[in-house]
């Protein structure tokens, strides 16, 4: 059973990517809603892998990406991402993130992205 | 990718290629050894060489070589990298000079389809670990040796899935992901990070990567199916310096198109190509029978024009401008000609240097340290020729080593050099070329020589007539040999005669001087070319002759009262105070002739290695350059027709036979009953 952190400040967003982790096997263990609150849950759950929504208020997804893998080195972060948002990307990317799917996403984009990075090392 | 001899270019090109870096690399560790270590950038150069053979190796399907250059580059790798690391120098060239005569033998088994000898390799490639091994263990820095771990060249393209989006940035993070355990690597396109429009590209052709792993095939390739939105992926070995230029290639067109498979050997082929004329873009390399074809032809054309401009229906027509015309079409094909010989003339240095292996292997085997010295190397010699004459030298190198020299003590006991001295010199003179090779050893024992002979019944006169030459050249007849123990090097059961026969077969000749505790020089002369020649042309009844140019001393009507009998009734003949036999070729072949008696006809004094004969031919019909041609295979094979080394067409149209000057003087004389 994979363990994932749901990250994202739209509630029907983390619904919506709850509904098709857990439809897959998958166990959406804690879900945040910005970016100090999923720093928060992250260290608390240790999951196998986080979700993360790149716009959020208070705390981007980049810089919560950061400072979880300052924490956690070994941290596996698949950015959310939507259309034109290219220059938040490659930033993500640079700073560790292991992937991003980019919305709208089809529900296998991440389902397979995520088993593929779980089974990854 | 793997080309199972598709193509006989790509294949001709990678023989061709990997020879010459196998004498390059010979050439480097040479001059090496010289030097006493490798300096940074002989260790570089071999690093680079071994690189590309495996690399062309590779791609062509012959994992023998490719393991062990594999290894040989973990070798130097491994070397380049640890500069303190203490190892032997000789053995090193060693271990690399087996290796580089494996591969050269495995690549010419791959024109002859000789199967590839894997055991060989494995053999030397287990050798090359140990040594390796040896050198890791003594080596205390472990970073560098976990590091230098060979790398083998990849090329992968990745195809993203669609509509994953931003495949640009994905394709950053694949490198990103990529760095833990790859190295060298190189995209197409580039700078995917920076540039948005890449993605497009990316899109339309895949994201290509060029990188080296120490990481197996099938590991790359589910390490590479496990990354997110990887819906293809296309990895196959390679080699990174064609690639790299590939790169360069397509970055500079601004886009990449994935070419059909057959394209893509296509393009790899003229990389290789342009890879090989980099060092001078004004050399080509040309098939040598594409040359030999052009010689034939324009051997043609000269008869041709000849037949044209000497045509009997011209005889007696007052024809100016014709005669003009014709005289400017001969001096347009003299220099055709001259052209065409001289794009087949290759200067003896390959030749030459490839005496220094013997040399150094010889020396190190019999503990003789030997001075080698070259001179006249730029010297030029017909193609053909070249191949016939690396054999010979390399015999007599060996018996200069073998049987010539004496060993330091005893060098030094006769108050010699320590360090015995061979000298390979050649020079043009005229339409030959001389080879001599010296040596200042312990020279030619007269009297052993005779022992031998006789013992060997091969003395073909009294001994007490023979000159001190002609008794040297006994070493040179078959079934001679006087080193009683048989030496890995030059007691292979064949003697010299072997060269003597080589060097005749292309229509040279030898001979060896020897002065005894002095040394002994054997000279080599060799024919410039075997493809035209300067001949008299004779008439013998109906029949035509050539006779070589350089082998006529003079031609002459017989005087009247120089004429006499020997003791068995053959007819000889005084010239200026000489006996000279004659040979009457009408005798010689059974031809039919009126002209019989030697005041009516010619006589024609031929010479080879000083010694001299009269031919006696109806007339002279003049001087001409021929194209000498072989004899047809029909007749070859019917039999062997002794005393004619090729024939030739005549201005006229008609055949005419050229004969070997070794042959008139050397056969025996079919004297006629009566005479």
């Amino acid at each position: 059973m994979i363990n994932v952190l749901v990250v994202d400040d739209a509630a029907f967003m983390r619904l919506a990517i709850k509904n098709v982790l857990e439809k897959s096997g998958f166990k959406v263990v804690a879900d945040a809603k910005n970016g100090q609150e999923g720093i928060e849950k992250y260290l608390e759950y240790r999951p196998d892998i986080v979700t993360m929504d790149i716009t959020m208020p208070d705390m981007t997804g980049i810089e919560a990406l950061k400072k979880i893998r300052e924490a956690d080195p070994t941290a596996k972060v698949v950015m959310i991402s939507a259309m034109g948002q290219e220059r938040m990307v490659k930033e993500a990317i640079i700073n560790g993130a292991k992937s991003f799917i980019v919305k709208p996403y089809k529900e296998e984009h991440i389902t397979q992205t995520l088993l593929k990075i779980a089974s990854d090392k | 990718m793997a080309v199972q001899n598709s193509g006989d270019s790509l294949l001709e090109m990678f023989i061709f290629e990997t020879l010459q870096n196998t004498e390059q690399l010979e050439q480097i560790i040479l001059d090496t050894e010289k030097e006493d270590g490798f300096s940074n950038n002989a260790i570089n150069e071999i690093f680079r060489i071994m690189h590309t053979i495996k690399g062309s190796a590779a791609m062509m399907s012959y994992p023998e070589i490719a393991s062990l250059a594999h290894k040989a580059e973990d070798l130097f790798y491994f070397i380049r990298e640890n500069k303190d690391v203490k190892y032997s120098c000789s053995h090193v060239s060693d271990l690399i000079l087996l290796c580089m005569d494996y591969i050269n033998n495995e690549v010419s088994g791959i024109r002859e389809n000789r199967d590839p000898n894997a055991d060989e390799s494995n053999r030397l490639i287990e050798e090359l670990d140990n040594y390796l091994c040896k050198l890791k263990g003594a080596s205390t820095d472990t970073t560098n040796s976990e590091k230098m771990l060979a790398h083998i060249s990849y090329k992968a393209i990745f195809y993203f899935e669609y509509g994953c989006e931003m495949e640009n940035i994905r394709a950053y993070s694949i490198i990103r992901d990529m760095r833990e355990y790859a190295y060298d690597i190189v995209t197409v396109p580039e700078n995917v990070l920076d540039n948005d429009e890449t993605t497009n590209i990316i899109r339309k052709s895949g994201f290509l990567v060029y990188f080296t792993s120490d990481k197996a095939y099938s590991e790359l390739q589910s390490l590479f199916m496990n990354m997110p939105f990887i819906r293809d992926i296309d990895l196959t070995l390679t080699d990174v310096d064609i690639c790299l230029q590939a790169e360069n290639e397509n970055t500079t067109s601004g886009r990449v198109t994935v070419e059909s498979e057959s394209e893509k050997i296509k393009n790899e082929e003229t990389l290789i190509k342009q890879d090989n004329h980099s060092s001078g873009q004004s050399i080509i390399s040309i098939n040598i029978s594409k040359l030999d074809k052009l010689m034939n032809l324009v051997g043609e054309v000269v008869i041709s024009e000849s037949m044209v401009a000497n045509n009997p229906d011209l005889k007696g027509l007052e024809l100016q401008s014709f005669q003009k015309e014709a005289l400017q079409l001969h001096k347009i094909i003299v220099e055709m000609q001259d052209l065409v010989m001289s794009m087949r003339l290759v200067p003896l240095t390959t030749t030459f240097q490839k005496t220094h292996r013997i040399v150094r292997d010889m020396s190190k085997k019999l503990g003789k340290e030997v001075n080698l010295e070259l001179s006249g190397e730029d010297t030029e010699v017909d193609k053909s020729i070249i191949e016939h004459l690396s054999d010979p030298l390399m015999h007599l190198v060996r018996n200069c080593i073998d049987h010539g020299l004496e060993s330091e003590e005893v060098r030094i006991a006769l108050n010699k050099p320590a360090i015995g001295t061979i000298t390979l010199e050649a020079y043009n003179s005229g339409s030959n070329v001389y080879i001599l090779v010296h040596d200042d050893g312990r020279g030619l024992n007269k009297e052993k020589i005779l022992e031998k002979a006789r013992n060997n019944n091969i003395l073909t006169k009294p001994e007490s007539e023979m000159t001190d030459k002609e008794i040297c050249s006994l070493i040179f007849l078959p079934g001679f040999s006087t080193n009683a123990e048989v030496s890995e090097f030059s007691g292979r059961g064949v003697g010299l005669d072997v060269v003597m026969q080589n060097i005749t077969s292309i229509g040279g000749s030898v001979s060896v001087e020897s002065t005894e505790g002095m040394g002994t020089t054997v000279t080599m002369k060799i024919p410039l070319t075997v493809a035209i020649i300067d001949g008299m042309n004779i008439k013998v009844g109906a029949k035509n002759f050539t006779i070589p140019i350089t082998a006529i001393r003079e031609s002459f009507k017989p005087e009247n009262g120089s004429i006499f009998m020997d003791t068995e009734g053959n007819e000889m003949i005084m010239v200026r105070g000489e006996c000279y036999a004659i040979m009457k070729l009408h005798k010689q072949w059974d031809i039919e002739t009126e002209v019989t008696e030697l005041s009516d006809g010619i006589l024609i004094m031929v010479e080879q290695e000083e010694k001299r004969r009269c031919i006696f031919a109806d007339c002279l019909l003049g001087q001409q350059q021929v194209v000498v041609k072989s004899m047809p295979d029909y007749i070859k094979r019917i039999k062997k027709v002794e005393g004619l080394s090729g024939c030739t067409l005549l201005g006229d149209g008609s055949i005419s036979l050229i004969l070997d000057p070794a042959w008139l003087i050397n056969s025996e004389i079919k004297y006629g009953k009566g005479e």
